[in-house]
């Protein structure tokens, strides 16, 4: 009977089982096999020892996605939370329509990143853009948004700021609701200001969304790859070459899967070691 | 509550069914059974009213080898496409759109049947191109696996009634010309302080195959036959480099090309009064904007200095067959039937590409096509002289490297043209080194 009951428990997480080894085990042992060998998708892979890690040392674009992704996080995380958080407070505040503003911010979120990245190609464009056109109208200069090397990434961290500030403001509008309605009512008594109540009760009590919005954030931001990919295909000169587009080229477009599963498990390691170092600073801030 | 007897009637469903997929993919045997090939074609609406007619007529005479045409199956390119599919063993017997610069890695992963073993086929090849053309499609290892099957190769378009409100009577032949042509055709129309009319547009994002039709293009237009890499070595001339880099780094330095991105074709639209295009864009004009647009077509600039022959870069496609085929032999004689004159024929007049034929522009049959389409004769007389990539396995890297030169030197200004080239021959021979 016991063993019957066994064999069906099994039986009943076997679509899980074949799942994760389908889709999370193999890729995963078959990527660190790819990391020792030279691989173009058809012939035999080549075993070349540790190769690929020895050019990855010496490879400056590499380093240059890394310090790209990196000043795009720099960018994007702060402007995400800051934008995210002051949503979530004016939509907690408002009864009128609230339903419709709160699908209004969360719109772009479940657009297709493909699309929304072509909408601000066009906001961007330096020449016919729509933001040039704007500026040029009030008198002012046009700005080379993703022509310039030092606004590129930028550019793109605002584009990504826009397209999922909606989901971290979902996440806080919960973290406020969690907030009981009677310590603000307490310190409004006590004669705090709003501005004191924001910053000494919401933000304090917020801690722990704000911990899963910089992680989720920063893993998310690590992972750059359409906006990139689509708007300028790295360029101008590298400046937006995120690691995740510079690991696809390799691996796709030049056809190195084993270096590009070389560059894929360094990768994976500085993203861990960045989001352990983030937890221990947020946990213990 | 599953009862094991219902899970194996399951796994021996499913067995049953990948059974039944699998025999289905090519029906084949001995003692007179039907053999069946399958054909990839390209996507493209034309070329599948062309496969689809050329497949009827070979079904219907010959019985006894029956081909399945299907369409590339839907990806970002036919490498990405191919590269799947010869991982997977799933190759068809026959593809015909393949880029030449992804022949030498598919030959190096054995995916591809030698074509040279067949007995006739020099003869089919020396019908239809010089040796000397086609040597740039022979493999390093001295072996033939792809037949050119259709060229495109690229001119300039220009725009006759821009040119003709700028007081322009003739299309520029030289940098010197184009550039001076540029400093009149580049203006702000309605005086809102913006430049809406340029010379030309280029895309300027680092994409490896964008370089085809702007600094390859007009390589192959100066350098005559010296390919950028040759047996493993690197043979570019690096004064053409930096003259095609010098050329392009004027255009983007004085505003004649616009550093933009347009979702539409700004030629088509009026904006830019030349462009680097294929038989393609022609095609494109007659059955959309017929009568509409005033254009030209004539050879891409050459440097002040160049004396040579009219070349270009010939954006081919080639034929070839998978050695995943049973039925090599079989599959050739289908190869052989794509490339007669008739199919070449229908490919002019129901596709408007170019099939590469050293007879193309005065055989007879063609004859009376090229009269009812004069811009397309144009091509075709181009199609004699024009270039392909090299058959390096690592053409894509080197186009991408070619990219990042042109971006740093010709659009951004950081590099002078002397150095840029200096840097791309560097940068190509360590790719050469590494991947070696």
């Amino acid at each position: 009977m016991m063993l019957r009951a066994r064999s069906h428990g099994w039986l009943l997480s076997s679509p899980y089982l074949v799942y994760a080894a389908v889709f999370v085990v193999f890729p995963l042992a078959f990527s660190l096999y790819l990391v020792f060998h030279r691989w173009d998708g058809m012939a035999a892979p080549v075993f070349v020892g540790l190769g690929n890690l020895a050019r990855l040392v010496q490879d400056p674009l590499f380093y240059r996605s890394i310090l790209n992704t990196l000043e795009f996080l720099v960018i994007h995380i702060p402007l995400q939370i800051v934008f995210a958080l002051l949503f979530a407070v004016a939509l907690n505040s408002i009864t009128w329509l609230r339903g419709f503003f709160r699908a209004v911010y969360f719109m772009p979120v479940v657009v297709s990143g493909v699309v929304v990245t072509i909408l601000w190609q066009q906001l961007y464009s330096y020449d016919n853009g729509v933001l040039n056109t704007i500026l040029t109208h009030l008198g002012l200069g046009r700005v080379p948004w993703v022509t310039s090397p030092a606004l590129a990434m930028p550019s793109i961290a605002l584009m990504a700021t826009w397209k999922n500030v909606g989901l971290y403001t979902v996440m806080f509008l919960v973290g406020l609701q969690d907030i009981p309605a009677e310590m603000h009512e307490a310190a409004r008594i006590d004669g705090a200001t709003a501005v004191k109540r924001f910053l000494r009760i919401t933000v304090p009590l917020l801690r722990p969304t704000m911990t899963l919005v910089v992680v989720l954030s920063t893993i998310n931001g690590f992972s750059l790859f359409v906006e990139p990919y689509v708007m300028t295909g790295g360029g101008p000169l590298n400046s937006t070459l995120s690691t995740v587009l510079y690991i696809y080229n390799q691996g796709f477009y030049f056809g190195h899967l084993g270096y590009g599963a070389a560059l894929g498990f360094v990768f994976a390691l500085i993203i861990l070691v960045v989001v352990l170092i983030q937890r221990k600073a947020l946990e213990s801030a | 509550m599953c009862r094991p007897s219902t899970a194996t009637a399951v796994l021996l469903l499913s067995a049953l069914l990948a059974g039944g997929c699998s025999r289905n993919r090519s029906a084949s045997g001995g003692g007179g059974a039907v053999v069946t090939l399958t054909y990839w074609t390209s996507t493209n609406r034309q070329e599948v009213a062309l496969a689809t007619e050329l497949v009827g007529k070979w079904n219907r005479l010959h019985p006894k080898i029956q081909v399945r045409m299907q369409q590339l199956p839907v990806n970002q390119s036919t490498e990405e496409v191919i590269v799947a599919a010869v991982s997977a063993g799933t190759t068809p017997d026959i593809c015909s759109n393949i880029w030449p610069g992804s022949v030498p890695e598919y030959a190096r992963a054995g995916a591809l049947v030698r074509l040279n073993q067949f007995a006739d086929f020099d003869s089919l090849v020396r019908a239809r191109m010089s040796e000397a053309a086609m040597a740039g499609f022979r493999s390093e290892d001295g072996n033939s696996y792809q037949i050119p099957w259709k060229t495109n190769p690229v001119m300039m378009i220009y725009n006759r009634q821009l040119f003709r409100r700028a007081g322009i009577a003739n299309p520029p032949r030289t940098y010197s010309e184009y550039l001076a042509d540029a400093g009149r055709l580049t203006f702000d129309e309605n005086h809102d302080g913006v430049v809406d009319h340029w010379m030309g547009y280029r895309d300027v994002r680092p994409i490896w195959w964008q370089r085809f039709f702007d600094f390859y293009t007009l390589y192959c237009a100066a350098a005559g036959d010296r390919p950028i890499v040759e047996k493993g070595g690197v043979t570019a001339d690096p004064q053409v480099c930096a003259e095609v880099f010098g050329f392009f780094a004027e255009c983007f330095r004085n505003g004649f090309y616009p550093k933009t991105f347009f979702q539409f074709d700004p030629f088509i639209a009026g904006n830019v009064a030349t462009e680097f295009v294929g038989p393609w864009t022609i095609s494109y004009i007659k059955e959309n904007y017929a009568g509409q647009i005033d254009y030209g077509i004539v050879p891409v600039p050459v440097p002040d200095s160049y004396r040579g022959p009219e070349s270009t870069y010939g954006d081919h496609k080639c034929m070839v067959i998978f050695s995943t085929s049973r039925h090599p032999a079989e599959a050739w004689e289908f190869l052989k039937f794509l490339v007669n004159e008739e199919a070449d024929l229908r490919l002019l007049q129901v596709a408007s590409q170019i099939p590469v034929r050293r007879d193309i522009v005065w055989a007879p049959s063609y004859r009376s096509f090229f009269d009812a389409n004069p811009d397309l004769r144009l091509f075709a007389s181009q199609a004699l002289t024009a270039r392909e990539v090299g058959q390096s396995p690592d053409e894509k890297e080197i186009f991408d490297t070619i990219s990042q030169v042109f971006e740093e030197c010709s659009v951004y200004n950081r590099s002078t043209p002397n150095e840029a080239a200096a840097a791309l021959l560097k940068r190509i021979g360590a790719i050469l080194a590494w991947n070696r």
